[in-house]
């Protein structure tokens, strides 16, 4: 394995480094933005979709802010987790991410923003020249997917990032700058259905922080996430749970998310809508797992198949839950 | 022992300001006093205290009570901690170029052409080379050498080599390799190994006149020992399992690296990270055209081998002539996906297992089948073919055994030895097939092997000599210490408890280069100056096993010198006698004999000059710490410098050379040397697991794990080797898998995908040393390298079984394995909820008694045999009645050895067994 050289850009405040992506964009030079590296360079390595330059944010002090409704793009994930200002529910999503070195080095930007993963595309150069390249990296061949053969239109590469759920269900709200000014969004709609353009982020933008809302603390739940092994695997399918109770067994709101299973994140409304309707505790506990189950849609493209990831999601929802109705008969 | 200060300096020197006075020889060593002799360490048979319930042995009064049998830290630890152990990738030499290799992006294709003239005018670009620049075959077992060190005609799997390139840099070379332009015809590939067995247009080798019919069969096995025509009639209870098992990698921390370079004399050296260098050495004669002198294949630290670094490499030929051909020294390392590209790993398998046992539940029947594929080349398949069966047919005694085995060419990267070579699948399919077997007949399965073992010194079904055998105790150990009574078929659903044992060779009984010399397997030289230091020179390749360790704890033993005193150089074939390298468990069994001898031989002159300094008769000398003495008058004696001096006046450093060959042994039918060898090793495990009935998740949380290692030399590296196992056969059992696409694309070569289990995966291991004292080991020492991995396997298989009631019959059981066979259970039971299903519950039928009974008189009659010198033969076949002391097939005809296959089988064959349809082309009319 070897880096492909690039261009580094180490900007010290966020203004300086929107102005060299300005300055970029605005030549038409192709770059990436780094956060701890440690998604965006084990790619490079693979030479996935490589850029001539590369601005690394580890210098801009003012992304790394973090308290209980702000939580700064440049914050490692280790940090997160050690945090006693962290939501509990976050901190156990971000302490099952990879293993605590990677977690001391990536952080909750880079965790947001990680690029999607196929089995027919994270591979070495080599290997991906062996099957003729592929749609999210075709090397300038318009290759088909190799997920869904005869299609190169829509990557199906998965989203296998932990924090995203979690803070979807916490109705977190993601804040973006660029050369164009500053934006913000729910989390929800950051994300786009593609493997490839996967997010909303125009060239030069990026993410400078989340923030929560203020009654964040209210809000209970859990994070259930399916992989082989106990560290370093990316999840199979992760199941977030949140809810706001009063006492009654009914939560007042109840949301739940789900990743590792499309190209994006996704925020299951409709399916928790009609569940609170006909609010029955443990019995619709399990109608909702079904109905997530039903309309999630994996592909075969990570270490376990679909259909079993799919019947996992429903085992992951009802133990998401389970704090839910615990203590009901 | 309190000396007086003055009498240190010497009389008559006169000493000099700042000079130190010169010194009587002391003892030698950094603690210039003896330490008294441990009674502890002294075995009873020479009147110490260390008890020798097993009997004595012939290396006993050779015990000085240093360093046999301590937990000792490897003596090349501190070189790794602390960084300044250099491994391939290491080795860094004046002027060295880059080499890379250009693979294969096609699974099987004719390679038209060539063309690197575009990469030869880039700057930095020194040589290319391709398979035209050596076209001589070469392979690690003689009989099948079908390698290239690049490809001559054909690339046979994706991966394969094509070309390489050196130049002055990484990047350099890696630019070269895109513009190296091949032209290839693509071939009609195969991947699954049944088509393996059919005939092909174009087979994937060709082996002219010995080739099977036109199919890639690269090898078949037929055999039938024992009462086979009987099985049918004998057997109360079978058991028959189709099993699929998936590859895997030795996934070694230390990616393969070299380094050639032609030294100005005209010679090559070769550095490498090698179990094997002996063969590597061989190779390289043949690939290069020079005589083996001229090459020195200098073992570099190896960073774990597992048998994934045994073969020569097509990588190291390249790195050669690179070299040869710059007239610069290159280096190659490869991406941890080359790794999986040269392979080597266990061999897919399928194998269909039948178990049966008769009414006196005697295992009256082994029926095994295994067709293995071997990918894109032969390598050690050879003999993994006849291991798949072979080593199968202890410990048990049995009344008959039948095995077709079947190796077939696929287009995937070749299949090798690796840890627990061809005995691990077959393995874990008769100990679930045992569990099985004994759930069928209502016994409990320890008490089923207990009363079916072949007693020590004994003769296995297909004519092996077995000489030492602890699997009793093993087995009674795990018993005891897991707390099974209190927990099979006891726990809750989603807990279980399973046993699992293990058998295997402690070095292999042939050489593979089998040589009418009777070369020995081992040979180690010692040389001692006036330092005091002993100097070992042996060429068995400490792969991190620690083989080093294991040879300087002989010789320090021997001669009772501390091992700061022990200098080993085991890196370069121009110094190290021929070792036949780290295999088939071989090295501490046979390079510790060897090393005992050459000690031997130095301490016979130390005692001598002992005799001369002191008068004390000889036979009453006794050595010690760094001292020789008289045993009962200690006062009486020299150290240990004072008696090397003597020995060495006139004559200057004392040299020694000792070597091991194995004895005559075993039968004469065809394959009758494969599974052969000196000694055997036993384990027994027993692991406790947690099953998510949810999500099929496996967690082993406990493995008792006991392992008859004859002596543990060093007990510390006992342990690490029986942990270290349980991790990779773990591995195997529950995530590890080389998975290949639906292109036939290998699709986790890397080790995000390819899931070895981490820190978090691992259970509990309670390492358990059995010592059954070996008569011909080392001081009584058998293998522990590769045998502790078999029995984790079949232990967290049968532990699943009792958790949750479902058997696998397919590796590795990952959680969506284990979900899918516990829907398909909650079908047939009617259970709507997997935490429904009932757990596993047994009632010991009338037979248990029968079998606690046996197993009682066969534990009184082992005891017996181990400790009787004069103890009567026993072939297997005497459990179900026939005299114990005759070879079976002497005595009853029944009983005849078969290795070709009837036309009746032929008419019906298993699926390995098919491959018998073909005829050699040798014999068919038509060629």
């Amino acid at each position: 394995m070897r880096m492909p050289p690039f261009q580094l850009h180490t900007p010290t405040s966020l203004d300086e480094a929107i102005s060299i992506s300005d300055e970029l964009v605005s030549e038409n030079q192709e770059f990436d933005w780094v956060a701890g590296g440690t998604d965006l360079l084990p790619n490079y390595k693979w030479h996935l979709n490589v850029k001539p330059n590369v601005i690394s944010l580890a210098k801009i002090s003012e992304l790394t802010e973090l308290n209980e409704t702000h939580i700064g793009a440049m914050v490692r994930l280790h940090d997160l987790v050690q945090s006693s200002v962290t939501h509990p529910v976050l901190a156990k999503a971000a302490d099952t991410i990879a293993s605590v070195m990677v977690r001391r080095s990536g952080t909750v930007g880079g965790n947001i923003c990680l690029d999607t993963r196929c089995y027919w595309f994270n591979q070495t150069e080599q290997w991906r020249e062996s099957i003729d390249w592929c749609h999210k990296c075709d090397c300038g061949t318009e290759a088909d997917c190799r997920v869904i053969p005869n299609q190169n239109t829509l990557c199906v590469a998965t989203y296998q990032a932990d924090l995203a759920p979690v803070l979807m269900c916490l109705g977190a709200a993601i804040h973006l700058a660029g050369p164009n000014g500053i934006r913000s969004m729910p989390l929800s709609e950051f994300f786009q259905l593609d493997g490839m353009t996967r997010n909303v982020l125009q060239p030069g933008e990026l993410v400078t922080h989340l923030t929560l809302p203020e009654d964040v603390a209210e809000w209970h739940g859990d994070y259930q996430k399916l992989r082989q092994r106990e560290s370093w695997d990316f999840p199979e399918a992760g199941v977030a749970a949140v809810w706001k109770k009063n006492g009654t067994t009914k939560p007042i709101e109840l949301k739940v998310a789900t990743t590792g299973l499309e190209s994006i994140p996704m925020l299951h409304t409709k399916e928790v809508d009609s569940c609170l309707n006909g609010w029955s505790g443990a019995e619709s506990i399990n109608e909702l797992a079904e109905s997530i189950r039903k309309s999630v849609k994996p592909v075969q493209n990570t270490w376990f198949s679909r259909s079993y990831r799919r019947k996992m999601v429903k085992v992951l929802t009802r133990r998401a839950c389970a704090g839910l109705v615990e203590g009901d008969s | 022992m309190s000396k007086d200060d003055n009498e240190d300096e010497m009389v008559g020197y006169r000493q000099q300001p700042g000079k130190l006075p010169f010194a009587k020889p002391g003892s030698g060593g950094k603690d210039r006093f003896s330490r008294p002799t441990n009674q502890e360490m002294i075995p009873e048979s020479q009147g110490g205290e260390l008890p020798q319930p097993w009997g004595s042995h012939r290396h006993d009064n050779l015990v000085s009570g240093q360093v046999i049998g301590k937990p000792t830290a490897l003596v090349d630890g501190r070189w790794k901690v602390t960084g300044q152990a250099q491994y391939g990738d290491d080795i860094r030499l004046p002027g060295e170029l880059i080499g890379r290799i250009i693979r294969s992006p096609h699974h099987y294709a004719r390679v038209l052409s060539v063309d690197f003239s575009k990469a030869l005018e880039l700057p930095g670009v020194v040589a290319i080379a391709t398979g035209a620049d050596a076209e001589n075959k070469f392979g690690v077992l003689p009989v099948t050498k079908d390698e290239h060190a690049m490809a001559v005609e054909k690339v046979r799997h994706v991966g394969d080599l094509v070309a390489c390139v050196a130049a002055e840099d990484e990047a350099t070379a890696r630019e070269a390799e895109r513009l190296i332009e091949v032209e290839y015809e693509i071939l009609d590939s195969i991947h699954d190994m049944r088509d393996g067995l059919q005939d092909s247009e174009l087979p994937i080798h060709d082996r002219g006149k010995y080739h099977i019919g036109e199919a890639n069969v690269q090898k078949r096995v037929f055999q039938e020992f024992g009462d086979v025509d009987g099985i049918e009639e004998n057997a109360i209870a079978s058991h028959k399992e189709n099993w699929l098992f998936a590859g895997v990698n030795h996934a070694a921390t230390e990616p393969h690296a070299v380094v050639a370079n032609w030294d100005p004399s005209g010679r090559l050296t070769l550095y490498t990270p090698q179990q094997v260098p002996h063969y590597v050495h061989r190779a390289l004669a043949d690939v290069l055209e020079i005589p083996m002198h001229q090459i020195n294949v200098h073992r570099t630290f190896v960073g774990g081998g597992f048998g994934g670094k045994s073969d020569p490499f097509p990588h190291e030929m390249c790195s050669a002539i690179l070299a040869r051909k710059s007239g610069r020294p290159v280096r190659i390392t490869f991406d941890r996906e080359e790794v999986y590209w040269i392979n080597r790993g266990r061999h897919p398998s399928r194998i269909e297992m039948n178990l049966h046992a008769d009414d006196q539940g005697r295992i009256c029947g082994i029926e095994t089948d295994a067709l293995i594929d071997g990918g894109g080349f032969a390598s050690f398949g050879h003999v993994t073919t006849y291991y798949n069966g072979v080593l199968h047919t202890a410990p048990y005694e049995i009344g008959a055994f039948h095995y077709t085995g079947a190796r077939v060419w696929t287009n995937k990267p070749a299949s090798g030895a690796m840890r627990g070579h061809g005995a691990v699948n077959s393995r874990c399919a008769v100990e679930t097939g045992l569990d099985d077997l004994a759930e069928k007949l209502s016994v409990d399965p320890i008490d089923l092997r207990l009363a079916n073992l072949l007693p020590p010194h004994s003769a296995t079904i297909t004519g092996f000599r077995v000489t030492s055998i602890g699997m009793r105790e093993c087995l009674e150990r795990v018993k005891k210490e897991s707390g099974w009574d209190e927990k099979f078929r006891k726990m809750p659903l989603g807990k279980g408890i399973g046993i699992g044992c293990g058998f295997f060779i402690s070095g292999s009984g042939l050489p593979i280069h089998w040589d009418p010399n009777k070369f020995p397997h081992a040979t180690v030289h010692l040389k001692i100056d006036m330092d005091g230091g002993v100097t070992v020179h042996t060429g068995a390749a400490d792969i991190g096993q620690g083989s080093d360790t294991v040879v300087a704890q002989s010789v320090a033993e021997v001669l009772g010198l501390p091992l700061d005193l022990i200098r080993i150089r085991s890196k370069e074939s121009d110094t190290s006698p021929v070792d036949l390298g780290s295999y088939s468990s071989r090295v501490t069994f046979m390079n510790a004999n060897a090393a005992i001898s050459a000690a031997m031989q130095i301490r016979d002159e130390l005692l001598d000059a002992t005799v001369e300094i002191t008068g004390a008769e000889r036979e009453k000398l006794v050595i010690g710490d760094r001292r020789i003495f008289v045993k009962n008058d200690p006062a009486v004696g020299v150290s240990y410098l004072e008696a090397l001096h003597k020995a060495q006046e006139d004559r200057g450093a004392l040299v020694a050379s000792g070597a091991y060959r194995t004895p005559p042994m075993g039968r004469t039918h065809k394959g009758a040397a494969a599974g052969l060898a000196p000694a055997y090793s036993f384990s027994a495990y027993v692991a406790e697991v947690s099953v998510d009935v949810e999500t099929g998740q496996t967690k082993v949380e406990k493995v008792w794990a006991a392992h008859d290692c004859g002596k543990a030399l060093n007990p510390l590296a006992v342990k690490g080797q029986i942990i270290g196992s349980c991790h990779m056969g773990m591995g195997q059992v529950l995530s590890e898998e080389m998975k290949y696409g639906r292109s036939g694309h290998l699709m986790n070569p890397d080790l995000l995908d390819y899931k070895i289990p981490s820190v978090h995966e691992m259970p509990e291991v309670f390492p358990i040393i059995v010592e059954s004292n070996d008569p011909e080991g080392p001081f009584g020492a058998k293998e522990a390298g590769e045998g502790p991995l078999l029995p984790i396997l079949p232990a967290v298989c049968n532990a699943v079984y009792d958790a949750v009631g479902v058997r696998t019959a397919e590796l590795p059981i990952t959680p969506e394995r284990l979900f899918r066979l516990i829907e398909r259970k909650c079908k047939a039971e009617g259970v709507d909820d997997a935490i429904k299903l009932p757990s596993p519950r047994l009632e010991y039928s009338e037979l248990q008694a029968v079998l606690s009974k046996r197993a009682e008189e066969h534990s009184k009659r082992d005891l017996e045999r181990r400790l009787n010198d004069n103890r009567q033969p026993y072939y297997n076949g005497a459990l179900f009645g026939l005299e114990p002391t005759i070879p079976p097939d002497e005595v009853d005809e029944k009983w005849a050895v078969n290795v070709i296959p009837s036309e009746e089988y032929l008419s019906n064959p298993r699926l390995a067994g098919s491959a018998w349809k073909h005829t050699e082309r040798r014999h068919r009319s038509d060629s």
